[in-house]
């Protein structure tokens, strides 16, 4: 297949979104036909050219010397482009019936639409600075999408979440030049490409901007300090929080990170150095922080943001490790983590559509007037708190397969800290479902007798992520072998 | 062999059956349980019948190193019997008990839901395998302890639920850390890991181990769950809990110190003085506490925190002799509270009482249950003839011979003592029960003793204590051969 | 001598004689001559561009008909072609895109005077650009500072007076201390042209004699031309300056005019001072400093601001701290690096006033932020344009502001390892002080409004003011992804500039 055809389901999204913005559709369920189909036929492009793979990355063009704009279909790209047309049709259908009731919706579609492409791009890209692009372009079009609602509250948090977005990449940036200017080749390639022969004194300075640019991508990946703006956009609709940050914002963000640790400075350079440390302790902290948060927080969909934050560390906890099996154990939490959080945003999002209820202690009861959504819920919970049968134990193994690779004292405390988060996880997740069944008594029966579960649009990709996510649990094998031949290179 | 799904299975599909059509005549919902509670009794015994070689079955590779294996040894036979036997008579007593509850579908059907899993879970055969049904052991038995629905009970639950989830954790990190340095972790017996090379790491580990499957073994200082736990579930629910599920953590450090780790990696090391100080503050304080306890359930909670950590004490031992004591006394310690909580829930039951101080005289109320209840008392105070007195001489001698320095005279010291306390606890309850002093009112005396479904498994249970202790043989050569196959 | 070499002579002279001759016109004819003479200008420009890309030389231009070292001449090379394009370019972009306010905003006896003076400043800063002699420089530059100061108070508003009238003290401060610095230097080297200056320099160097003297030369120049080009801490009159007059003024003052200044500064660097030991007297240090104090203060003061073209000018402030950053790096790269941006800063700073007077017009001519909430709505070409602008100085990839960021990064690699970190640090904070108001900014005129506030309250946009704005949006994505031919000769450029 020609390399060309890589930019067509880059383009295609994009080119929709802004001819729906252009000529908006006023009746629903055409504009809903119209926009499925467009992001249906994208996913099908998207999956043509995966099986297809183009044998050579394609070239656009050159911003100066040294930096030009490839698009490339590696292993990486399959995973993470494969991953995200598999979610988009699935989380556009929820967003029809959830946006139901709400205004400019023509707007929201198209951004929502364009994001699709943009998010593509991000995982297309063949080097870092075409990811660069793609990566704030993604801050840009995702906006209209966090301050759709435009109260007070939703202005406020996107200013924050711009601030910090474009803080990060701010510091990404200087990644990105060092590594233009002390790289043999400024492609993206499994074991780096940085002139570490040629380094001489600028070798901790190569470290310095690694940690910098981790950290400036990181941001995206609401690496602690900085994950500050994840909770506050959960006041975005859900189907914003669901899909763009709880799949594609922040899986971009561990992807760039993975991107830069793995193929562009090279594991093996970083292995064993002070950056290392530093990363490695970020995670952690995170991990710690993120769950400790999640017990506190009362706010549902707020609670599952916090799930997030620690939930990205896990990936990164794997990914700091600078081995092949570290990577393998990031990707694999890559995608069930993002099926597990979209379908547990997708339930909170289907109480908060039938019932108005945004908080933890007012689902008393709910679940015998929901038991889709909360059987849904249930198996997101034990997924993400890591019992086995359901696939979050799969992905939180693989990861200590790679902390204990060898023995060190950095992987018994990473394991430790992921039996905490685990633990933590159990309370805040389980204790919604204890709630939902066995909390309330009668009285709280009743008063939610006239809700009822959500229509087949929001329901079925429920049904669908939970049935994978316990298929998943019960025999991973072929993600496994899958996320492995992408780390080792025999993809 | 594919048969060895079906005690596992036929359990859980007539309990999810029974949440999801439950039967509009009490009668038919109560036959069906009962059929299901005796088939599953005879196949747990069908299956233990069988030979070794027979019973071993391979469902499925989640991912290297994470495979789903059954297999069936003599360990694993004598637990699931227990299991299978007791939930029977146990089912039995729920059908009167019950009766005064509601949402009697949803109590019964996570009854037969549990037992499968914890068929599962004796079956077992490698440690991915157990760690799986452990969790959904605990996962399904939540909703029994908060089957009332009151605010506490569903506090109680959670406490449960978190206690147990962080225990299994706990034991996750051993799973973890012997799988990541490549051990196939098969059941066998003597071991698997290389105890000359283990490293500190690996010690570790076998210690969390012990701690986490002791979570659910009631062990200091995980044992906050259960005085909360016990007294809110409905009787019946407490009496498996106490005398069955808590059984399953026992397996759980059973089987990682003799079948996976092997006694030798952690004997004469810390992990090994650690566990059995433990323990022996364990058996300490849960009888001191239940000495103090006012509500009945709970006294009897405390009680079984006490008495399950005889079982530990003498697996940590790493002795024969202990180990048949062991063995022996989750046998009787099983019938005994088991029978005690059925007693407990007879009263509650009948009387509404629930404190020890409210029960002066209910001897003449309910004579057969009272006489049943000292029994009991009379066992597990260890007084011979009884079943009790059988294990707790192995364990006292077994501890003497271990050759370890201060346990093993403190040991029998701490059981004396234990021992002494826990007639204060349970033999004055018959005292004041049958000899209630001058100021009771005979006149308004009743007699509420309760139908025979529930006294049938309360005697049974009370006469299998008391008579297991004359005739020991036959469980003591089993015992004393499976010890001899691990030490 | 070819007739392509006569170009920037023509150039000069025909901006001056449009100056003179739009005397006793009236104000649309004043107009078409501006316009005609810029765009003649632009396309002579480009002929001389690709004369001397292709012959790869620099030549000199004797001005009457006495040689060096006595009389007068100009001097062209790739570098000042390529500013002379650009300068012309970014003109003929604003005016066109302010060309609606010229006409409402000044009193019509005031009109051909506008344009007058964008003549004459024309002329001066393509004298700037192609002057080989130091004295001729000094002429240009005050004949700037008049054009700059009338331009500044042509609308006749109180505030207006103050702001030229502080603008005029400091520049002619400036001026004057530039003055000095010449004086000194014919006194001591006898030369006014700039080429035999720096032979003669060269030998007192080399003998080691007037050390001092050369130090203070150097100093009252570079603090002479900063204080005319808004370095920090010399820059307070560039908010008032830049904020109050219509437009076209300011989009051309803050893009232009300073930048005449800066390409100076860097013409005596190279040609008089020689690089290198301007590098090695520690004065890039100072301009690095300052230049960086310039970046963080600049934007610092921005974000505090509540009205929107106040907003842009401290903005200028910041992105002429970057300039002064590059040079104060001390090494080629980062001359080049600085060099960009004086054209992709131009670019980026037209765009925006130009934007913003197309938003402010909608909203009954109101500049603060309160006023202009949803006018993205009202205007929505002047919206678009806004954004493109904005996230350009935020180093958006595509656009241009992301080829300077990145010039000035990787240029920063060149420097002294303590310079690099401090300078990536720089840029990361500036990059992100620059989202807080930019983007902040982009969010207020995108604000939700009712439907009848989504009308335009004011004037409606012209159609050639659309050309204008349409035709900096092109110039900023143009740089943005085919940047590679601009910098390559620049770099050829700065080698034979010397």
């Amino acid at each position: 297949m020609s390399p060309y055809f890589i930019l067509v389901p880059i383009l295609v999204p994009i080119l929709a979104g802004i001819l729906l913005m252009t000529f908006p559709i006023q009746d629903y369920k055409t504009r809903a036909a119209a926009v499925e189909t467009v992001v249906i036929l994208n996913t099908i492009l998207v999956f043509v050219l995966l099986l297809n793979r183009p044998a050579e990355r394609l070239y656009l063009f050159s911003f100066v010397e040294g930096l030009p704009l490839t698009l490339n279909i590696d292993g990486m790209a399959t995973f993470f482009g494969g991953l995200v047309a598999f979610l988009w049709p699935l989380a556009t259908l929820y967003t029809f019936e959830y946006m139901r009731h709400e205004e400019r919706v023509n707007t929201f579609l198209s951004f929502y639409t364009i994001t699709y492409g943009v998010t593509l791009g991000v995982a297309f890209a063949g080097n870092i600075v075409t990811m660069y692009l793609f990566y704030e372009a993604l801050t840009m079009v995702t906006l209209p999408l966090v301050i759709h609602t435009m109260t007070e509250e939703a202005q406020k948090a996107t200013r924050k979440y711009l601030n910090y977005m474009i803080g990060g990449t701010a510091f990404a940036f200087i990644g990105i030049v060092f590594y233009s200017l002390f790289c043999t080749d400024i492609e993206f390639v499994l074991g780096g490409n940085l002139d570490v022969a040629n380094l001489g004194e600028y070798a901790n300075i190569a470290l310095l901007v690694y940690v910098l640019a981790f950290f400036g991508f990181g941001v995206k990946a609401a690496v602690f300090p900085f994950h500050g703006w994840l909770p506050t956009a959960s006041v975005a609709p859900t189907p914003v929080t669901a899909l763009l940050h709880a799949v594609a914002v922040v899986k971009s963000g561990v992807f760039a990170i993975m991107r830069l640790t793995y193929f562009c400075f090279g594991a093996d350079f970083l292995k064993g150095t002070w950056a290392q440390t530093v990363v490695v302790i970020a995670a952690m902290v995170t991990i710690v922080y993120g769950s400790t948060m999640g017990v506190r927080e009362n706010h549902f969909k707020r609670r599952l943001a916090y799930s997030t934050i620690a939930n990205l560390s896990y990936i990164l906890l794997g990914v700091t490790m600078m081995s092949p099996l570290g990577l393998m154990a990031g990707l694999c939490h890559m995608f069930v983590h993002a099926i597990m959080k979209i379908s547990g945003f997708f339930c909170a999002g289907a109480v908060m559509h039938q019932t108005d209820k945004n908080y933890v202690y007012e689902l008393d009861g709910l679940g015998y007037a929901m038991p889709a959504t909360f059987t849904a819920l249930l198996i997101s919970g034990l997924s993400l708190t890591g019992i086995p049968l359901f696939a979050g134990f799969v992905s939180k193994w693989s990861i200590v397969q790679a902390l204990l690779e060898q023995p060190s004292m950095m992987g018994y405390v990473g394991v430790f800290v992921l039996l905490y988060s685990a633990l933590m996880t159990g309370i805040y997740m389980l204790s919604l479902n204890v709630r939902g069944w066995f909390s309330g008594g009668t009285v709280a029966r009743e008063a939610n007798a006239k809700f009822h579960d959500p229509s087949w649009l929001m329901l079925l990709p429920l049904a669908i992520f939970s049935v994978i996510t316990v298929a998943l649990g019960l025999n991973a094998q072929a993600l496994l072998v899958f996320v492995q031949s992408i780390a080792t290179g025999t993809f | 062999m594919i048969a060895l799904l079906i005690p596992v299975l036929m359990p859980i599909a007539v309990g999810v059956l029974l949440m999801a059509f439950p039967p509009r005549q009490r009668k038919i919902m109560l036959a069906v349980v009962f059929a299901a509670l005796a088939i599953g009794l005879a196949l747990a015994i069908g299956v233990a019948l069988q030979p070794e070689d027979a019973l071993r079955l391979t469902l499925g590779t989640v991912a290297e190193g994470l495979t789903f294996y059954l297999q069936v040894d003599a360990v694993g036979k004598l637990f699931s019997v227990l299991v299978a036997f007791v939930w029977l008579l146990v089912g039995l007593a729920a059908f009167e008990y019950m009766s005064h509850e509601h949402d009697e579908p949803r109590f019964f059907g996570f009854y037969l839901i549990v037992e499968g899993v914890l068929a599962a879970l004796c079956y077992s055969g490698n440690l991915f395998t157990f760690y799986v049904f452990f969790e959904l052991m605990t996962l399904t038995s939540v909703p029994l302890v908060m089957h009332e629905l009151t605010h506490e009970a569903v506090m109680a639950g959670l406490k449960y639920l978190f206690y147990s989830v962080g225990g299994a954790f706990l034991s996750l990190f051993g799973l973890f850390l012997f799988t990541a340095q490549g051990a196939e972790l098969t059941f066998t017996a003597g071991g698997v890991l290389d105890s000359t090379s283990a490293s500190g790491v690996a010690r570790l580990a076998v210690f969390l181990m012990i701690l986490g499957f002791g979570t659910k073994a009631g062990m200091f200082p995980m044992h906050g769950w259960l005085p909360t736990a016990h007294p809110v579930a409905p009787a019946p629910a407490s009496a498996v809990l106490s005398g069955v599920i808590t059984k399953a953590g026992v397996l759980g450090i059973l089987r990682t110190v003799y079948y996976v780790a092997g006694p030798e990696l952690i004997r004469d090391t810390w992990v090994q003085y650690a566990w059995i100080g433990l323990t022996l503050i364990t058996v300490f304080m849960g009888s001191m506490l239940a000495y103090r306890e006012n509500v009945l359930k709970k006294r009897l909670a405390y009680s079984t925190v006490s008495q399950v950590s005889y079982v530990l004490f003498g697996l940590s031992l790493l002795q024969p002799v202990a180990f048949v004591g062991a063995l022996l006394h989750v046998v009787f310690h099983s019938l005994v509270k088991n029978g005690l909580f059925l007693s407990a829930g007879a009263i509650i039951c009948k009387t509404g009482k629930t404190k020890v101080d409210e029960l002066k005289g209910i001897g003449k109320e309910m004579p057969v249950v009272l006489w049943c209840f000292t029994l009991a008392g009379v066992t597990l105070v260890g007084i011979p003839p009884t079943s009790a007195f059988v294990s707790k001489w192995y364990l006292a001698t077994g501890s003497l011979a271990s050759g370890i320095p201060v346990a093993s005279w403190l040991g029998p010291v701490v059981l004396l003592v234990s021992a002494l306390l826990t007639a204060g606890y349970l033999l004055t309850v018959s005292i004041d029960a049958f000899l209630p002093g001058s100021d009771y009112n005979y006149a308004a005396l009743e007699k509420h003793e309760p139908t025979w479904q529930m006294l049938v498994p309360i005697v049974t249970l009370t006469a299998l204590a008391v008579l297991l202790g004359v005739w020991p043989g036959g469980l003591t050569s089993l015992l004393t051969g499976i010890a001899g196959s691990v030490l | 001598m070819t007739l392509v070499q006569n170009f920037p002579f023509f150039c000069i002279i025909l901006s001056m004689f449009s100056a003179i001759i739009s005397f006793p016109m009236n104000h649309r004819w004043a107009m078409r001559v501006h316009l005609i003479m810029v765009t003649v200008v632009l396309a002579l420009s480009l002929c001389v561009l690709g004369y001397t890309v292709s012959t790869g030389e620099s030549y000199t231009f004797m001005m009457g008909h006495f040689p060096a070292p006595w009389g007068n001449e100009i001097r062209i090379g790739v570098l000042e072609a390529l500013m002379a394009v650009f300068f012309s370019l970014i003109m003929l972009l604003s005016v066109l895109g302010g060309l609606a306010h010229i006409g409402r905003e000044l009193k019509n006896s005031r009109k051909n005077l506008f344009f007058i003076l964008l003549d004459l400043l024309m002329s001066s800063l393509l004298a700037l650009i192609y002057t080989n002699d130091l004295f001729t420089a000094y002429v240009f530059i005050e004949i700037n500072t008049i054009s700059a100061c009338g331009l500044i108070m042509i609308k006749k508003e109180g505030r207006t007076y103050v702001s030229a009238l502080r603008y005029m003290v400091m520049s002619l401060v400036g001026s004057s201390l530039f003055l000095i610095a010449l004086t000194l230097l014919y006194t001591i080297t006898g030369q006014l042209l700039m080429t035999p200056a720096k032979e003669a320099l060269a030998e007192l160097v080399a003998a080691g004699e007037y050390e001092v003297p050369i130090l203070v030369i150097i100093s009252l120049v570079t603090v002479g031309l900063g204080i005319k080009s808004g370095l920090y801490p010399f820059h307070t009159w560039i908010p008032d300056a830049y904020g109050y007059t219509t437009p076209s003024a300011s989009a051309i003052l803050s893009s232009l005019v300073s930048k005449g200044y800066l390409f100076l500064l860097i013409k005596i660097f190279y040609r008089v001072l020689d690089f290198e030991f301007v590098v090695s007297s520690q004065v890039v240090n100072l301009l690095f400093m300052l230049g960086i104090l310039g970046m963080i203060m600049g934007s610092w003061l921005a974000i505090k601001t509540q009205n929107i073209r106040r907003m842009a000018a401290f903005s200028s402030v910041a992105q002429i701290g970057y300039i002064y950053m590059g040079i104060g790096l001390g090494t080629t790269a980062g001359v080049v690096a600085a060099l960009f941006h004086i054209i992709s800063h131009g670019a980026m700073k037209s765009l925006l006033f130009i934007s913003i007077s197309g938003l402010s017009e909608v909203s009954d001519d109101k500049s603060d932020f309160e006023s202009l909430k949803g006018a993205g709505f009202r205007n929505k070409l002047a919206g678009v344009a806004y954004t493109v602008g904005a996230m350009s100085m935020i180093g958006m990839p595509l656009l241009t502001g992301f080829i300077s960021k990145y010039m000035f990064a990787s240029a920063a690699t060149t420097a002294m390892q303590g310079k690099m970190v401090i300078a990536w640090i720089a840029l990361a904070i500036s990059t992100i002080l620059n989202t807080v108001y930019f983007m902040g900014s982009v969010l207020t005129i995108y604000h939700s409004v009712p439907a009848e506030q989504r009308k335009p309250h004011g004037m409606m946009p012209s159609r050639v003011e659309s050309v204008g704005t349409v035709g900096l949006i092109a110039l900023n994505v143009g740089l943005g992804v085919a940047a590679t031919p601009v910098i390559q000769a620049i770099q050829t450029g700065l080698a034979i500039f010397g």
